[in-house]
């Protein structure tokens, strides 16, 4: 038997440490080389490591929710001598390639046996044997080699003189494959106990044995009780599946949870009772409804703005706990006023349009609570109340949603506001924003009466306080001397940030904005 | 719904707008990501701006003049008059050109350029400073990097480029006049071809170089051919004398100081002295601790094959990550990294790079020598072709130089060329597919050249090596 001692593999993207979250062994435990030892989390993803050795563990050297650094010492195994020498050497190799990829070991080990099987072949080991490793075969062979995982230096040339032809490589991956294949199913068989205990194949054909999500996705998936594993990924990263949490949702509509609660149940009991006895109850064998989750249909890059929007509502969305505040006000005064004054402008080429109104009332709203004209500093544990009044103005483009800034919104009569976000949204129509105008809001307004709908639960852009959403003005019924007659009205919704702020304050700022709208001489004294 | 700085996040910033970033921010872009190219100069690098093309568009020139003034042999006699002011303009023509197309295909492919100085501020974020005063800066946030900043003419002590005597290879290529006497320090490429071309111009030239010959990155057989044409156009060699300072003279000329190893002092009067003795990778606008990266002992950003550098999402192509310097391996190295930001499986395996220099004659070379082939450990099986055998080559007035292919004795399979003749830089390519392809002497010989070219002196010399040449006697 020999000792061998086990460093934290490289994590990838550069990432220096991780927390273990969870050990899948103790100490005495059997386990089988590529088998999961531990889980550990980066702030990019939660990565499984798979043990390098076949053998027995002897010492934990880490505590869960410990961080680790890369290249630590994890673990001491005890292995069997004879295995010593190929485990070891490929714990070497290790070091230099990614050894938390299963899929690279699984790669190496194929070619090992492929560079053994080729040993025997007289004109392989004169290919092989080509000084510098050079092999002769054409760029286009040596990037299928490349695609296809083969170690073009192990293929045996059958072309002229030895050289290496695109079907050597297409020959070399087929007998890797086989090999490769059948590995996880020897594996299988040695430990039942370590068996998934449910075979479930994903869109893409086997099970896969790693998977890229952000935590947040793996703790939806968790809580929707589903193996992230399971889920048919939409992204790839990095060539490896990337599962979203749209994937997840996705899933478990199509059926995907309902047979693998029992099956995440038996992985928990596990994982926490390190190497327990898996039964094998729960073997329903979900393929189907796994494949039916990921219908066929086009594929459009996540990316660009789209993408940024995406993230920063996430972001948004999961940090900043939204308490959302609606209502509705009698918008006649402002109708009027707002048809007397727009002949007014539109004499001086100025659009008023009803924007510019809600702009002031926002900003009077904003200096009666300065909780919402405010950010919180959650590294120095400090809210920020602003002393500038940037108001953010979300626009449509085709490409997403764009929110260039009006600065200094207080100081600028109605007539200003109008020009200005005029010429904002065109510019942001045209995708001629500079970049400046997009920075230092405040606050943001958004319209949605332009497409429809009443109201909305609008998503604050953070680390702003809270957003106010303007609905459609239009004849609704309305209760006027306990008549109900037609009134112009409009609706508003509004979120906040329930950290910063509560919503009694939400309906304060609601009820001043509104006070001034329906009377809007009152603006003009602001 | 709504969000926040939204300009300011990219898929890949690309620094560096020379042959490595452009073309990697043009690859990264049709890949579908959304690709920031951030530029402090000029679009289109050193290569398009101060290096290559500029080079060639003097080198042409200077060929023409000195061709039409040497035909006599053909019977042509012509004085040609150089206006190095026009031919100056002419130059600068092509290079707007250039860079104004390398521009608009980024913009077409919707590269987002920014014209700045880009400083790593963490491992997703650069700060990019502005040209000009109170241009301001601004940041932008990456998932991936890819640094093509390039090289710099080296500086040596006592020669300072601020000095307008003293000329950098860049300087010389922007000349509006020809001076009459120039020193050239370094008889490397750089200082090979310029040396060249401004002896074409009508100066006097002077190249001083440490070591004892021409071209010592190249067999002597090969430098030779060069050196014997650049004694016949006057230009003066000493070797073994390293430049260590000038001064101006009170007739308004400069005097170059040189010294040999024992101390031997020697000085040449001149109007201007170019120093052409290297270029170094340029990182230190970058950064690059605020990202824990550090340049190797020489300079460089080290890579792997797939052009990382030691993170994983920072990318180094072209001369920032190593020799060669030259801007095709910075496409090639530009093309991996945006491919491989993508996602994709490619990777930086060419078996060659080759490369030209633009010297009377031509140099260019691939793959490996006879003596790195032996090194090497292969059994190097040799062809060659001298121009005076080539009909072609006779009827051009060139008969100087060769063309020999290296191949594996076992197989014949091509391992490298060289070649020293006119237009050898566009002959190379033919070698450089042989070896990329696994091409075997049989291969080159049995692939029919058109007659009459220079490019039949392929064919021939790799039936030299297998001993069958029609033109040449086989020993």
């Amino acid at each position: 038997m020999v000792e061998q001692s086990f460093e934290l593999p490289d994590l990838g993207e550069g990432i220096a440490e991780g927390e273990l979250v969870a050990w899948a062994v103790a100490p005495g435990d059997h386990v089988e080389q590529d088998q999961v030892i531990a889980e550990v989390e980066t702030d990019k993803a939660l990565v499984e490591v798979p043990s390098p050795y076949d053998g027995t563990v002897t010492e934990l050297h880490a505590e869960e929710g410990e961080m680790v650094p890369v290249d630590y010492v994890i673990a001491t195994f005890e292995i069997d001598a004879s295995d010593a020498e190929p485990a070891g050497t490929e714990a070497e190799t290790d070091e230099s390639s990614t050894p938390v990829d299963a899929g690279t070991v699984e790669a190496e080990s194929a070619e090992l046996e492929t560079a053994e099987a080729t040993e025997g072949g007289a004109e392989a080991s004169e290919a092989g044997g080509a000084p510098g490793g050079r092999v002769f075969a054409a760029p286009s062979t040596r990037s299928l080699a490349r695609d296809l995982d083969v170690d073009i230096e192990t293929v045996e040339g059958t072309g002229a003189g030895g050289r290496v032809t695109e079907s050597d490589v297409r020959r070399a991956a087929e007998s890797a494959s086989e090999s490769g294949a059948s590995e996880p199913a020897s594996g299988a068989d040695a430990t039942p106990s370590e068996a998934e205990p449910v075979v479930v194949e994903s869109a893409g054909g086997t099970k896969r044995e790693r998977t890229l999500a952000m935590p947040a996705t793996r703790r939806l998936a968790r809580e929707r009780g589903v193996d992230i594993n399971d889920v048919p990924a939409s992204e790839e990263r990095e060539g490896e599946p990337f599962v979203t949490p749209a994937d997840v949702e996705a899933y478990v509509e199509s059926g995907g949870s309902a047979a693998e609660t029992g099956a995440s149940a038996e992985r928990g009991a596990s994982a926490s009772a390190g190497a327990a006895a898996g039964g094998t109850g729960a073997g329903t064998n979900t393929g189907d409804a796994g494949a039916a989750a990921s219908p066929g249909g086009e594929r459009v890059p996540y990316r660009g703005i789209r993408r940024t929007i995406g993230e920063q509502m996430a972001q948004s969305k999961f940090t900043a706990p939204h308490v959302t505040h609606h209502d509705e006000f009698d918008a006649s005064g402002l109708v009027d006023l707002r048809a007397e004054l727009a002949e007014i402008a539109d004499e001086e080429d100025v659009n008023l349009t009803y924007l510019p109104f809600v702009v002031k009332a926002v900003t009077s709203a904003l200096k009666e609570v300065p909780y919402l004209n405010a950010s919180l500093d959650e590294e120095a544990g400090e809210i920020v109340l602003h002393d500038e009044y940037n108001i953010g103005i979300a626009v449509a483009t085709d490409d997403g949603l764009l929110v260039p800034v009006i600065k200094h919104a207080d100081r600028k009569g109605l007539k200003e506001l109008a020009r200005e976000i005029d010429e904002l949204a065109t510019q942001a129509r045209e995708r001629s924003l500079p970049r400046e105008a997009m920075r230092g809001g405040t606050f943001t307004i958004t319209n949605i009466g332009v497409i429809g709908g009443e109201y909305s639960s609008p998503i604050i852009n953070y680390p702003e306080a809270g957003i106010f959403a303007m609905g459609p003005i239009k004849k609704r019924p309305w209760v006027v001397d306990d008549e109900v007659v037609a009134r112009k009205t409009m609706t508003i919704s509004m979120s906040v940030d329930h950290r910063l702020v509560d919503g009694a304050e939400a309906a304060q700022f609601t009820n001043h904005v509104q006070t001034l709208l329906a009377d809007p001489a009152r603006l003009v004294l602001e | 719904m709504v969000m926040g700085d939204i300009t300011t996040g990219t898929d890949v910033v690309v620094i560096g707008g020379g042959p490595g970033g452009y073309v990697a921010a043009i690859r990264a872009a049709q890949r579908g990501l959304a690709t920031t190219l951030v530029e402090k100069d000029h679009y289109g690098g050193a290569c398009l701006n101060h290096g290559c093309i500029p080079s060639k568009a003097f080198i042409t020139a200077a060929d023409v003049a000195d061709e039409a003034a040497n035909a006599s042999g053909m019977g042509v006699y012509a004085d040609p008059e150089v206006d190095m002011g026009e031919l100056a303009a002419w130059k600068d023509d092509v290079v707007d050109r250039l860079t104004g197309g390398v521009e608009q295909l980024c913009e077409a492919n919707g590269v987002d350029l920014i014209e700045g100085t880009a400083a790593f501020e963490d491992e997703h974020t650069v700060r990019i400073a502005h040209g000009g005063e109170g241009q301001g800066m601004e940041t932008v946030e990456f998932e991936q990097a890819i640094v093509a900043t390039g090289s710099r003419p080296v500086e040596i002590p006592g020669f300072d480029f601020a000095d307008e005597p003293v000329w950098s290879s860049r300087d010389a290529l922007a000349a509006e006049t020809v001076p009459d006497d120039l020193v050239v320090v370094g008889a490397g490429y750089i200082g090979m071809e310029l040396s060249t071309t401004f002896a074409k111009l009508g100066a006097d030239v002077t190249v001083v170089e440490m070591l004892d010959d021409v071209l010592p990155a190249y067999e002597e057989d090969v430098s030779s051919v060069v050196r014997r044409r650049a004694d016949d156009l006057g230009i003066d060699f000493t070797f073994g004398e390293g430049a260590s300072g000038w001064e101006e003279t009170s007739d308004g000329r400069i005097a170059v100081h040189t010294e040999t190893e024992d101390g031997t002092e020697s000085t040449y009067e001149a109007d201007r002295v170019l120093v052409a003795v290297g270029r170094e990778p340029v990182t230190d606008t970058l950064e690059l601790e605020e990202i824990d990266l550090a340049p190797d002992d020489d300079g460089f950003l080290r890579t792997d094959d797939r052009a990382r550098t030691d993170l994983d999402h920072v990318f180094a192509v072209g001369d920032v990550a190593g020799e060669p310097m030259l801007a095709h391996k910075a496409s090639a190295e530009g093309i991996v990294a945006a491919e491989v930001a993508a996602g994709e499986n490619a990777a930086f395996d060419a078996r060659a790079i080759p490369a030209a220099v633009f010297t009377d004659p031509e140099i260019a070379t691939v793959g490996l020598t006879e003596a790195e082939a032996e090194e090497a450990g292969f059994d190097p099986l040799v062809g060659e072709m001298p121009l005076r055998a080539n009909g072609r080559a006779l009827t051009m007035d060139e008969t100087e130089g060769f063309v020999r292919i290296v191949a594996e004795a076992d197989a014949g399979f091509v391992l490298g060329a060289q070649i020293v003749a006119p237009e050898a830089s566009e002959l190379i390519a033919e070698a450089a597919l042989a070896v990329e392809m696994g091409a075997r002497l049989d291969d080159l010989a049995g692939t029919i050249h058109t007659h009459p070219t220079l490019s039949e002196t392929l064919l021939e010399a790799a039936e030299n090596a297998l001993g069958e040449a029609i033109h040449t006697l086989n020993e």
